[in-house]
C-alpha cells in the first residue's frame, strides 16, 4: 500500500434479503489512489460502493475513512461524492443548479460555490452549457456535468459507479482517456466500479477482482495480468479469455514443472518443489504465447476451427486432436482458414499452473 | 395516384373506414356541442320572444339583456365565488396529501406501510353515495354544515390521487434520491427540490380533475349547504331553476348556464394536453 490507507473495510458483512452478501470483507485504499473494482455483473460491486456511500448500511466490521468509522456520519457528511451510472442529474435544475445544490445544503457561501461552479467547468468543458438542463445534453456533456457535480463538493473520496458504460464506443474511448487525465490533474482518491476490463487496466492504479462477492485478487493492472490470483482472473482479465488446459504434471530435469499435454511435454518456468499436492493440474496460456507453425514445425498439431480477424491482429481457434479449443493470436490479418492444419508452439515460460481449486502458480520474476 | 394502381380495394376501403370515423366522430361531437351551443344562442335572446311558444328566428333579435340581468343579481356572484372558494382549496388540499401521501408510499420505508396502501386503494372502491348519510350525520352533529370546511373537506380524501401520485413517485429513478442524500438533502428536502419537480405532470392532471371534480359536485352541495348564502353554483342554478323559472326567464337561466359552464371551458382550452393525460393515465394505471 502506498500511503496510510484512505479508506479501510475491517472484516465487513452485509446481509441482502436474509442472504449473506459479503462476510468477511477487508482491504484498504491509499490516498490518491485510483482504485478499481473489477467483476462481471452480479458480484457485488455496486453494492460495495453503495455501502462506502452510506446508501446501504453495514451488517458486521468496519467501514473507516482516514482512520475513522463512518456508520453514523450521515451520506452527505462523509465528504464522499459520487458519480452515478445513470449519471442521476436533476433534469428541471439547470447545469448550474445541479452542481449548485450540494454546496447548499453544506451552507458554502454563495461567491464560493460560484468559484467552484467556474473552476469546475472549466476544468471539464461545460462553461457554455451552465444554463441549460441536463435533458439538452449529449451524454457525453452529461458525464462530464456528473463528474463536475462530484468534484465542486472536493470530496475526499471520489466514487464511481460504471460511469462510462451509458456511453457510445467511440465516445467512452475519448471520455476514458480524459478521465485519466482529469484524474492525474486531480489526484484525488478515487473508487471506480466496472466490469470493462479495459477501463480497468487503463485508469487503475491498483484494481481488486471480485467474483460472486468475494475479492479474487487485488493488485496493479500489470500484477493482474502477468501473475492472476487464481483462473476466475486468469480468464476474466485480457483481451481474449486466457487458454486453460487440462493435463499431467511433471517435474523436468532442471527441477522446473513439466505439463504433459497428451503426450507433449510443454516445459515451464515454475519450479516445481514448490508446487503442492493436487488432485488435478490445468495449464494457463494467454493466446499471445501460443505461435501458429507449419502443421509439422510445431509441439503439437492442430486444426483452425474459425477465425476472429480484428484488423491490426487475429484469433485464431483451433481444435486440438482431441476435441479441445485453444486460441491463438497473430499479428495482422490471419489467411489461414478453417479446416487448415496448423502446428502449435508454446511459450512456455510465459505459462501458469493451476491447481484443483483454481489457485494459479507462477514462474518467478528474475 | 400510384398508391391507388398498386392497391385499389385496400386503399378505397381505407378510405371508406376514414369517412366512417369521421362520421361517427363528427355525429358524437354534434351530440355534445349542440345543447351547449342551443344555450348560449337561447342567452342572446330577449325573453319575450322565447315566452312566445312560436319558431325562432335566426335573424334575431338579439340582445345583452339576459347577461345584464344577470350580473345585476348579486346572488350569482356569491354562489360562484363560493365555488371557486371550494374548489380551489380542494384542489390545494388534495395536491398537498396526495403528494406527500404519495412521496411515502411510493419512496419511504415503514412499518405496515403495503397494509396503509392496501386500506387507501380500497377507498376507491366505496361509492360516494354509501357514506353520505353517515357523513351528513357527523357534519350535522359538530354543526359543520352551512360552511366551507363542510364543502371541501369530503373531498379531500381523494384515494385516486393519492394512488396516482404513488405511482409517479414510484416511477422515478432510485439514482436521484441517492444522489440528493449524497448531496447533504434532508428527506423533506429530497421531495420537495428533487422529487416533487419531477411529479409535475402527474400534479398538473390531478389538479384539473379534483377541479372538475369539486366544481360540477352537486349532491353534497345540495346535502350540506341550505342556506342560499352557501350555495355552490351548481347547487345555485339548480334553484333558481325550480324557483324561480316564471319570474326570471328561459333567457336568464341559459346565461347563468353560459357564465357557470365558462371556468370550466377555459381550463379545458388552457390544459387540454393534461386533462388527456390525466384520463389515459388513469385508463393505463
Amino acid at each position: 500500500m502506498p500511503s496510510a490507507p484512505a479508506l479501510e473495510f475491517r472484516n465487513v458483512a452485509k446481509v441482502f434479503d436474509g442472504l449473506r452478501l459479503f462476510d468477511d470483507l477487508s482491504f484498504g485504499i491509499g490516498k490518491g489512489e485510483f482504485f478499481v473494482i473489477l467483476g462481471p455483473s452480479g458480484c457485488g460491486k455496486t453494492t460495495l460502493l453503495r455501502l462506502i456511500a452510506g446508501l446501504e448500511s453495514v451488517d458486521g466490521g468496519d467501514i473507516l475513512l482516514h482512520g475513522a468509522p463512518i456508520h453514523n456520519v450521515a451520506p452527505g457528511d462523509r465528504g464522499v461524492a459520487m458519480v452515478f451510472q445513470d449519471y442521476a442529474l436533476y433534469p428541471h435544475m439547470s447545469v448550474a443548479d445541479n452542481l449548485a445544490f450540494g454546496l447548499r445544503n453544506a451552507r458554502v457561501p454563495a461567491d464560493e460555490i460560484s468559484r467552484r461552479i467556474n473552476d469546475a467547468a472549466r476544468a471539464l468543458a461545460i462553461e457554455p452549457f451552465l444554463d441549460r438542463k441536463p435533458g439538452k445534453l449529449s451524454g457525453g456533456q452529461q458525464q462530464r456535468v456528473a463528474l463536475a457535480r462530484a468534484l465542486v463538493r472536493r470530496p475526499d473520496l471520489l466514487l464511481m459507479d460504471e460511469p462510462l458504460s451509458s456511453l457510445d464506443p467511440a465516445l467512452r474511448l475519448r471520455t476514458r482517456r480524459e478521465l485519466a487525465h482529469i484524474s492525474k490533474t486531480l489526484a484525488a482518491t478515487t473508487v471506480m466500479v466496472t466490469h470493462d476490463q479495459v477501463e480497468a487496466m487503463t485508469l487503475a492504479s491498483r484494481i481488486m477482482v471480485m467474483h460472486e462477492h468475494r475479492i479474487q485478487q487485488i493488485g496493479t493492472p500489470l500484477e493482474i495480468f502477468m501473475r492472476p490470483a487464481n483462473v476466475f482472473v486468469a480468464q476474466f482479465v485480457g483481451a481474449t479469455p486466457m487458454n486453460v488446459l487440462a493435463g499431467n504434471l511433471r517435474q523436468t530435469a532442471r527441477g522446473k514443472a513439466g505439463f504433459d499435454l497428451d503426450g507433449t511435454l510443454i516445459a515451464t518456468a515454475i519450479k516445481h518443489p514448490g508446487l503442492p499436492e493436487s488432485p488435478s493440474w490445468r495449464l494457463g496460456l494467454r493466446a499471445e504465447d501460443i505461435t501458429l507453425t507449419a502443421p509439422d514445425a510445431g509441439q503439437i498439431r492442430a486444426t483452425v476451427g474459425f477465425v476472429e480477424r480484428l484488423g491490426e491482429q487475429s484469433w485464431v481457434h483451433v481444435v486440438l486432436g482431441d476435441g479441445r479449443e485453444v486460441v491463438a493470436t497473430q499479428t495482422g490479418v490471419s489467411q489461414y482458414s478453417d479446416g487448415d492444419a496448423v502446428g502449435l508452439s508454446f511459450d512456455g515460460a510465459r505459462a501458469h499452473l493451476f491447481d484443483a481449486d483454481g489457485m494459479a502458480y507462477h514462474a518467478d520474476v528474475s | 395516384m400510384s398508391a391507388v394502381a398498386i392497391a385499389p380495394i385496400n386503399t378505397r376501403g381505407r378510405q371508406t373506414w376514414a369517412w366512417l370515423r369521421l362520421a361517427f366522430c363528427a355525429s358524437m361531437l354534434a351530440f355534445v356541442l349542440l345543447p351547449l351551443l342551443w344555450a348560449v344562442y337561447l342567452s342572446f335572446r330577449p325573453n319575450v320572444e322565447l315566452m312566445r311558444h312560436a319558431p325562432l328566428k335566426l335573424t334575431g333579435p338579439y340582445t345583452l339583456d339576459n347577461y345584464i340581468e344577470l350580473f345585476r343579481n348579486a346572488t350569482l356572484f356569491r354562489w360562484f365565488f363560493n365555488s371557486m372558494v371550494v374548489s380551489g382549496a380542494s384542489v390545494a388540499g388534495v395536491l398537498v396529501l396526495s403528494s406527500l401521501a404519495g412521496f411515502a408510499f411510493g419512496r419511504l420505508q415503514f412499518p405496515g406501510r403495503n397494509w396503509l396502501y392496501a386500506l387507501v386503494l380500497m377507498g376507491l372502491a366505496i361509492p360516494d353515495q354509501s357514506v353520505i348519510l353517515t357523513r351528513h350525520q357527523i357534519f350535522s352533529d359538530l354543526h359543520w354544515h352551512n360552511s366551507y370546511l363542510a364543502l371541501i373537506l369530503p373531498g379531500l380524501s381523494a384515494p385516486l390521487g393519492v394512488f396516482l401520485m404513488t405511482e409517479a413517485f414510484r416511477a422515478l429513478p432510485k439514482s436521484l434520491e441517492d444522489a440528493a442524500r449524497l448531496d447533504g438533502a434532508s428527506t423533506f428536502s429530497t421531495f420537495w427540490h428533487i422529487l416533487l419537480p419531477q411529479t409535475v405532470p402527474a400534479l398538473a392532471s390531478l389538479a384539473i380533475y379534483t377541479f372538475l371534480l369539486s366544481w360540477n359536485d352537486y349532491w353534497w352541495p345540495l346535502i350540506s349547504a341550505t342556506r342560499p348564502a352557501m350555495f355552490t353554483l351548481t347547487e345555485g342554478m339548480a334553484a333558481a331553476q325550480s324557483n324561480y323559472i316564471e319570474v326570471t326567464g328561459m333567457g336568464v337561466l341559459t346565461a347563468q348556464a353560459v357564465v357557470a359552464g365558462l371556468p370550466v371551458l377555459i381550463i379545458y382550452i388552457l390544459f387540454q394536453k393534461h386533462i388527456v393525460g390525466a384520463v389515459t393515465g388513469m385508463v393505463k394505471l
